[in-house]
């Protein structure tokens, strides 16, 4: 295992940011770092890079511990949120920085400069300052500038927050197929679900500074192993004492099932190919509901009518939490 | 480009951690350490001596040298021409400000080295400089040497960068959007002057000023030449030192310097709390 | 792997530096304020400063060729560069690191210290001599006979001469650092950390660098308040001709002995050096550090 963290457990002043976490990352793989925002998980990433000092607990890196080493000996890449580039230094002496300390050969790091740039397309701006270049493109050379060391494991701090959604889009697609080529084990942190469902291996789900669940996303998906995960990965409705999706939930417009309950439908919106009703039970649930398009024409829905819901067969479903989200 | 856009694109502030906690390491520490040993060498134990030696005197020793006659008018003299310039400073000082930043006209850049010469002149040059206008010889005919008119234009000379300084950067980052949404809403210039940017510039002013009022309490190198130094009349604080001093009466020096050292404590507290303000105002 | 990336990215637009040019509205208040701004700079700056010009070359090169000539003067001269290097070299070491300590760290009594490290700039250059005659003056001083004792004297000599120089030019430096390096943060640092890059290589590759202009600038300023200082001088050098007088005392008694033409060429030539050093740096020095 690349990662292993243990015990960890961290306080600024009064205010616990990780409460006793332990967490395997496996070798190889993209493992996403999930949870709202303030739940520990830049600061979760920062203990592994050495950047923060945890109070307790260990952190292991590719069998060694590292609890005690300092940043610059452990051999991470760490990607900033910010990019935190070296505005001083055009584009190809950033990428080389890491190759300088390491006091590799001139022609070694020149080689391999111009490859990292090439990996990332960024050759033709290789003598750039960094103000020079678009935010996407600063965040490739970060990416190009921490892979030059080759380093035992990627930490990326939310790699694409400061970019708009469609750039955000393209370079979530590029690291997932940059990963596949390079195949460094890699940690992202990220508080879009879609985003770590879509390119993680692997999710580790942080909330309140603990490890919610760990696991790949359709194992999250499918058996989330709480209110808060299940929520948090995507729409969730209440429904005679449980949580379960909206698309999870069989509508009928006569009593067909066993255990169906009655209730009429409050408001009825189309949005492209589904249709998404809000439902009044007798037992006073208001319950969202998702049916396709074809389903809803075939049934003669609309504002008014009298429908059954069922849980289908198979739904994931998690008991209600008090405090659910 | 919108400004959360510009905040997300900033890099992060240095974590500011709550509490007098020490992040210190062992070598920063030691580096503080020999820091404070040169600092406290240089400036916090010699200023204590002069506060020491002038509590040493006693009480009644310290109020008769600063109410004798000739050095409260010194005293005097300095503060309200200090006080004066300051004034004058914090009219002229944003009205400076205002041109270089918001005017555009040939020969700009050459105000904008003006403003720094007081502060690179050497003082007892500043004194020969404003000699040749306005001495004996004076080309304009205006012979203001040796009158409190010197200290005046002495102490307006030394103090011109202050304000002009502190307001400057204010006034480049101030959004001129603000001013135009005031504007659009009906403002006049006037109003929009007095009530949207003023206010931004009010910390601005304030610390220059307090700069001015220090720096010219403290002034000496531009008067040697310029005010003749007469008793009661242009003789100003620093000189009544100097003149202590030298009849090698130490006692009384260390009394009127701690009245100085007074007054400039009181303007770094000033500076302190004005600085905080802004801080939180962020 | 895909190209279309490369083409999909949006040109290198949003650059921080950005700066709209000023839209000038001009009215008769602008021309009025223009005209108050002009007119108060040259009566009270470029009138009487070009005036010291005209009358050191009343008589061409003559009264700089005869200062030149004047050992003692030469003397004072070198005294004073020397004085103001040891100045500069003082307090950009000290400013540099008690400001990478003031902005990087958190120590109790940084606020007390950050508001202490300003007081030279606004304490009397007279009162800075007394302070430093009560403490290492040879005879009184606290410190004073003790040093002498060894052999080191620090009144009436140059190493006192240095330390109040060094003592009024102290904020300078800090005051142009500390903003610079709050402004550029600390993940450029820890990312060069991460990079593997020890302290020494973190200051030198990257703080340093960032916080470049920033130095020259309070070099200059240092440099300029540290060849006029002038009363706090003349309280601890006992202005020994030829031995502990500098520039600036020189054109005080070159004045008052009746030499204006002498005193004019002095002061030319201080002048000349700030000056100088204000108009590079103001040139030389890149728009988006201003
Ligand atoms: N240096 C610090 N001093 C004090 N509190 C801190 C510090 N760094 C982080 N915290 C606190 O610790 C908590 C966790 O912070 P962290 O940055 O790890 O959150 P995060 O999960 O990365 O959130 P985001 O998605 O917003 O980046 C937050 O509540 C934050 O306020
Ligand atoms: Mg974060």
């Amino acid at each position: 295992m690349s990662i292993e963290v243990t015990g960890l457990n961290k306080k600024f002043g009064d205010f616990v940011a990780l409460d006793d976490v332990n967490v395997t990352i496996p070798t190889g793989q993209l493992t996403a770092l999930l949870g709202p925002s303030g739940g520990g998980k830049s600061t979760l990433l920062r203990i592994i890079a050495g950047l923060e000092k945890s109070d307790t607990g260990t952190v292991t890196i590719e069998g060694v511990d590292a609890t005690d080493l300092p940043a610059q000996k452990r051999n991470v890449g760490f990607v900033f949120q910010h990019y935190a580039v070296f505005k001083h230094m055009t584009v190809a002496k950033n990428v080389a920085f890491g190759l300088e300390i390491r006091k590799r050969p001139k022609d070694e790091i020149e080689h391999r400069v111009q490859e990292l740039l090439k990996l990332v397309h960024l050759s033709q701006f290789s003598h750039r300052l960094p103000s020079q270049l678009s935010g996407g493109q600063r965040q490739r050379m970060a990416l190009a500038r921490a892979l030059a060391v080759e380093p035992s494991v990627l930490l990326l701090d939310e790699p694409f927050g400061a970019l708009d959604a469609k750039v955000r889009k393209e370079l979530r697609d590029w690291l997932r197929r940059l990963h596949d080529d390079v195949h460094v084990t890699t940690v992202f942190v990220t508080h879009d679900q879609e985003e770590a469902l879509e390119v993680a291996d692997e999710i580790v789900v942080i909330n309140e500074g603990r490890v919610e669940q760990v696991g790949t996303p359709d194992q999250l998906y499918d058996e989330p192993a709480n209110d808060f995960v299940m929520s948090f990965l995507g729409e969730v409705t209440h429904f005679g004492g449980v949580s379960l999706r909206p698309h999870d939930i069989e509508l009928e417009t006569s009593p067909k099932l066993a255990g169906s309950v009655e209730g009429t439908v409050h408001r009825l919106v189309r949005i492209g190919f589904e249709v998404r009703l809000t439902v009044l039970t007798v037992d006073g649930d208001e319950v969202a509901v998702v049916v396709t398009r074809a389903h809803a024409r075939a049934l003669q829905l609309r504002e008014g009518s009298t429908v059954w819901l069922t849980p289908a067969a198979g739904a994931t479903v998690v008991p209600r939490m008090a405090a659910a989200v | 480009m919108t400004s959360t856009e510009i905040a997300a694109v900033r890099p992060a502030r240095t974590p500011r951690r709550s509490g007098p906690r020490s992040t210190l390491t062992r070598s920063s520490g030691l580096g503080l350490g020999i820091a404070m040993i040169w600092f406290s060498a240089l400036v916090l134990i010699p200023l204590a001596a002069v506060v020491v030696t002038a509590v040493d005197g006693g009480w009644d020793v310290f109020w008769s040298t600063v109410t004798n006659g000739q050095t409260a008018a010194a005293i005097r003299l300095t503060v309200l021409t200090a006080v004066g310039v300051t004034a004058v400073n914090v009219v002229m000082g944003p009205l400076i400000a205002w041109v270089l930043v918001r005017d555009r006209f040939w020969g700009k850049s050459v105000l904008e080295v003006m403003i720094d010469i007081p502060f690179a002149l050497p003082t007892v040059v500043a004194g020969l400089v404003l000699l040749s206008l306005y001495g004996q010889d004076s080309p304009l005919g205006v012979d203001v040497a040796n009158t409190r008119m010197a200290v005046f234009l002495a102490f307006l000379f030394v103090t011109l960068p202050f304000v002009v300084r502190m307001v400057q950067p204010v006034l480049e980052e101030l959004d001129r959007d603000v001013e135009e949404a005031a504007a659009s809403l009906g403002a006049s210039r006037f109003t929009t002057f007095r009530r949207i940017v003023l206010p931004s510039l009010a910390p601005a002013i304030a610390a220059g000023a307090a700069l001015s009022f220090a720096r010219g309490v403290s002034e000496y190198g531009s008067l040697v030449l310029l005010s003749g130094n007469l008793p009661f009349k242009t003789e100003v604080t620093s000189v009544r030192i100097l003149s202590s001093i030298e009849n090698d009466n130490v006692p009384a020096a260390a009394a009127v310097a701690t009245v100085l050292l007074a007054i400039s404590l009181a303007v770094i507290v000033l500076l302190d709390v004005i600085q905080r303000r802004v801080a939180a105002r962020g | 792997m895909a190209d279309t990336l490369v083409h999909a990215v949006p040109d290198p637009a949003p650059v921080e530096e950005h700066r709209r040019a000023p839209r000038v509205r001009r009215t008769p208040t602008t021309y009025v304020l223009r005209f108050v701004a002009t007119a108060y700079l040259f009566l009270l700056v470029a009138w009487p400063v070009s005036l010291v010009v005209v009358n050191t070359f009343d008589d061409g090169f003559g009264s700089i060729g005869s200062l030149l000539a004047d050992p003692d003067m030469v003397v004072a001269l070198q005294l004073s560069a020397y004085v103001a290097v040891w100045s500069v070299v003082i307090n950009t070491l000290f400013g540099v690191g008690i400001s990478l300590l003031l902005v990087r760290y958190e120590f109790p009594g940084k606020r007390l210290l950050n508001a202490l490290l300003d007081i030279p700039l606004s304490v009397s250059p007279i009162v800075v001599g007394l302070a430093l005659v009560l403490v290492y003056g040879g005879r009184n001083g606290w410190f004073g006979p003790t040093l002498a004792g060894w052999g080191f004297q620090v009144i009436f000599s140059t190493p006192g001469i240095i330390m109040a120089t060094t003592f009024v030019a102290l904020p300078l430096m800090i005051r142009e650092i500390v903003p610079v390096l709050e402004e550029v943060g600390i993940e450029q640092e820890q990312a060069a950390e991460s990079l593997g890059a020890s302290a020494a290589q973190r200051f030198w590759r990257i703080t340093l660098p960032s916080i470049k202009w920033g130095i020259v600038y309070g070099v200059v300023l240092t440099l300029a308040r540290s060849l006029g200082e002038f009363g706090a001088v003349k309280v601890v050098s006992g202005n020994v001709l030829g031995q502990t007088r500098t520039a600036t005392l020189a054109v005080e008694e070159k004045y008052l002995n009746f030499d204006p033409q002498g005193a004019y060429a002095t002061a030319f030539l201080l002048a000349m050096v700030s000056v100088a050093c204000i108009v590079v740096v103001a040139i030389i020095r890149p728009k988006n550090h201003a």
